[in-house]
């Protein structure tokens, strides 16, 4: 008797896993009990909904404030080329148009170095590192990932401005080259990871069949293993697009505070979350003036494209996803 | 005849697809290690602008316009890590709450089941809002709480208001400050500066549209009858018996809202009254009037003022301050730490809760079955039997969480401005903070060389910090998830 009460204790404190501590049978109480959890669990997960219920209401809310401004008509806002709120002297005009397309360039550059650097580095992590030099480059990129965005602001105006691009050719002090090329390392960790997931999870079958048939390893990699894992390489490229255009302090630090309506990658370019930062950094708004409405506006505006791209990115990943197994 | 010859050649590994593939494998390898070359290059120059600026005093001292030398981040060091501490305790329960939900609980009733989907689309999709749209929400929702209260203003009591008393302040002949609580009282006028509700001649009520003088008045010409210029002042008057407040709109209309006790910025001293010293002693406050000649006995002195003197810089005049506790609360919460750190938890909530999901996911299915088998209820099975195994997956993910909260500047420029430096030690929820990363952001802006300088140092203090919090979490990872094994 006591032998195998030994032995019973003797299996429970030999924990390969965690010993459950609860009672053995659950009680009407435990049931009670659970049902007070179950409640609580849901006022959390309440509270994300409400986040997103929240942000919609207010820019919702006091974006109306802007336009039912008697100086603001929408129209003129969507398709103006000149952006002067903020500004005292001068005429008033509200185009949106300067600080999008300020956004867009900065995104272009960015996508132009993120999106092939990070799809190649993705596809070498997967399909061509040893273990050894996985081990130096797997580090790098969740440290580069981890880096400050205010951090690389800073990197990009003290250093890729001054030291890479004024030899190169006349960029001006704040520009929208060299905010483009930091936000674009700040995207690559971003691409290179969720790309690399996309094609680990194409299943080892198709490549040994390609190898069967006498594919080299680049024929692999680029006719079977990339087309197999596209839809999540194309979600990867749109989350990371949606990052980049939501940067915030990269663009507040190296792109400057001038609105331009232009092509040219050397000018400054303010983009509609450096309008943002620059009228809270310098305090000046008050709340019920113009000046804070058409914060909102420009936040709105913001929020409706990176909703969208995400949105956009979820549903292919969810809807075109190849299911093996 | 020709096509099989040529499909047999285009499968066939010749000498020209292998080079092809080798050398596409020597490309990759030269484009990964760009990142290596960025982190280095990155890391060289920021220890190059700012290593040698590194010393004690940095870390202790406090910003200092156009002083480089002597600022230094010890108030925002402490700042970054109460804010960050605010965003953990709101965020961590409210984060693995959510995920245990997703993951435990999936619900057999109907509405509880679009609910949850509900949930799990939106959280992927938060994760992807920019950090300053949360700051725009934190904004609205913490700082002015969409207007329902009274925006707040330096030394006004706020609508709803714990932790503070108001205390009248003067300077007695001595030199020393003595004080003697404010007693709030309806003034005779009273200044507008936030917009309120009123009601006109004709007995309807409406929002005041408050204006400024420098606006454009083809601005508000539609709504002149409901706008005001900020600061004008309205006049007490008392109809049927209810003391009201009178003023008049752009175009001349008039309005009226109720009076309410306010403590008015001065307070005059024409009769003695207890008061209490620098040390915490009460005395009563010896007044002079404009006769009298000033004592020449220095605890006398100490314990004088002049009701009215011929000097006006002699003159007492009291003028209110508050003074806070460390509980010190009030609606809307304003531009303070509080609102910081909660704006920042709703920031890393989508990460934690993915993060935690995560971790619940990976603990074995075993488990749980052993624990049901033993007629636990799911809520059991979930403390007693999940939850222990994945505590390690989650608090790496917490303290990864934590990590991008202490360098998240934009919702924080957002909320509560680019504070650099502040008079008072934090010494409540309420109060403002320089932190971390926004002070890099201003410094890193400063036309003063030397904050280039600065700016590069604090940089390398945060790095040290995540470093700091990086290594935890990765310590967590390695001592405590070989437990489970597979």
């Amino acid at each position: 008797m006591s032998d195998s009460i030994s032995a019973e204790s003797k299996l429970l404190t030999a924990d390969s896993y965690t010993r459950p501590t609860f009672q053995i049978r659950s009680s009407s109480s435990s049931k009670r009990w659970q049902a007070v959890v179950v409640t609580a669990l849901i006022f959390c997960s309440l509270v994300s909904l409400l986040t997103t219920i929240g942000i919609i209401v207010t820019l919702a809310l006091e974006s109306w404030g802007f336009f039912a401004d008697d100086r603001i008509e929408i129209w003129k806002f969507l398709t103006g080329t000149k952006w002067t709120v903020g500004q005292t002297q001068g005429e008033l005009s509200y185009g949106i148009l300067p600080l999008l397309s300020g956004t867009l360039r900065i995104t272009g550059i960015a996508m132009l170095i993120a999106l092939p650097m990070g799809l190649i580095s993705a596809i070498y992590l997967s399909e061509y590192a040893s273990k050894r030099v996985r081990s130096i480059l797997k580090p790098t990129l969740e440290i580069l990932a981890g880096i400050p965005t205010v951090v690389l602001g800073f990197f990009a105006v003290k250093f890729i401005t001054p030291y890479m691009l004024a030899p190169v050719g006349d960029f001006k002090t704040f520009n929208a080259t060299s905010a483009g090329i930091a936000v674009g390392i700040l995207c690559l960790p971003l691409v290179t990871s969720l790309a690399e997931d996309a094609l680990q999870a194409v299943p080892n079958r198709l490549r040994e069949g390609a190898y069967g048939l006498g594919s080299t390893r680049l024929e692999v990699t680029l006719k079977v293993v990339v087309p197999a894992a596209l839809s999540g390489i194309i979600s990867a490229f749109l989350l990371a697009l949606a990052r980049a255009i939501g940067e915030t302090m990269v663009v507040a630090l190296a792109a400057g505070s001038t609105p331009t309506f232009t092509l040219d990658p050397r000018m400054p370019s303010q983009t509609m979350t450096g309008f943002i930062v620059e009228t809270f950094k310098s305090e000046s708004v008050v709340p019920g003036t113009l000046g804070y409405f058409s914060i909102y506006a420009v936040a709105a505006v913001l929020f409706l494209i990176t909703f969208g791209i995400t949105l956009i990115g979820q549903i292919i990943r969810l809807r075109y996803r190849e299911v093996y197994d | 005849m020709n096509e099989p010859a040529n499909k047999k050649r285009e499968y066939r590994s010749d000498s020209r697809r292998k080079l092809f593939s080798s050398s596409f494998s020597v490309i990759c390898l030269l484009v990964s290690s760009i990142a290596i070359v960025v982190l280095t290059t990155l890391l060289i120059s920021i220890f190059a602008t700012g290593g040698s600026w590194l010393n004690l005093e940095f870390l202790t001292a406090s910003h200092r316009e156009n002083n480089p030398e002597g600022s230094g981040i010890g108030q925002a060091i402490v700042g970054s890590l109460v804010i960050c501490l605010i965003c953990g305790v709101v965020a961590l329960p409210l984060g693995v709450g959510t995920a245990i939900f997703l993951e435990e609980f999936q619900p057999r009733n109907k509405f509880l089941r679009m609910f949850h989907g509900l949930v799990q689309l939106n959280i992927n999709n938060l994760a992807g809002v920019p950090s300053i749209v949360y700051g725009i929400l934190g904004l609205t929702a913490f700082v002015y709480m969409f207007g329902a209260f009274n925006s707040i203003r330096v030394n006004d009591q706020p609508d709803f208001e714990i932790g503070a008393s108001y205390f009248y302040q003067t300077k007695t002949l001595g030199g020393t400050y003595v004080k003697f609580p404010a007693v709030a009282e309806i003034q005779p006028t009273f200044e507008i500066q936030n917009s309120l509700k009123a009601t006109n001649a004709d007995g309807e009520s409406f929002h005041l549209n408050l204006v400024s003088t420098t606006d454009d008045p083809l601005s508000y010409q539609s709504k002149q009858s409901v706008s005001v210029i900020r600061g004008t002042q309205a006049k007490l008057s008392n109809r049927d018996g209810d003391e009201i407040y009178e003023s008049q709109t752009v175009d001349g209309t008039l309005f009226r809202f109720p009076a309410k006790p306010t403590y008015s910025q001065f307070a005059k001293i024409l009769e003695p009254i207890t008061v209490t010293g620098p040390d915490g002693e009460q005395f009563e406050l010896n007044v002079l009037s404009k006769a009298d000649s000033i004592p020449t006995d220095d605890l006398v002195k100490s314990q004088s003022v002049f009701a009215d003197s011929p000097d006006p810089k002699k003159r007492s005049s009291a003028s209110i301050f508050r003074e806070n506790s460390a509980f010190h609360m009030h609606l809307p919460f304003s531009k303070s730490v509080l609102s910081a750190g909660l704006t920042l938890a709703l920031v890393v909530l989508p990460i934690v809760i993915i993060a935690s999901q995560e971790a619940i996911r990976g603990v074995p299915q075993t488990l749980r079955e052993a624990a049901f088998g033993m007629g636990a209820t799911r809520w059991q099975v979930v403390r007693g039997a999940v939850l222990p195994s994945a505590i390690p997956g989650i608090m790496t993910g917490a303290i990864l969480a934590m990590s991008r909260a202490v360098g998240e500047a934009a919702p924080l420029l957002a909320v509560m401005g680019g504070v650099l430096g502040t008079t008072n030690q934090l010494s409540s929820l309420m109060d403002k903070t320089p932190v971390l990363p926004v002070t890099i952001f201003k410094w890193a802006g400063d036309e003063n060389e030397g904050f280039e300088h600065l700016s590069a140092a604090a940089i390398i203090v945060l790095l040290a910090i995540l470093l700091l919090m990086n290594s935890v979490a990765i310590f967590i990872r390695y001592r405590y998830e070989k437990k489970l094994g597979t």
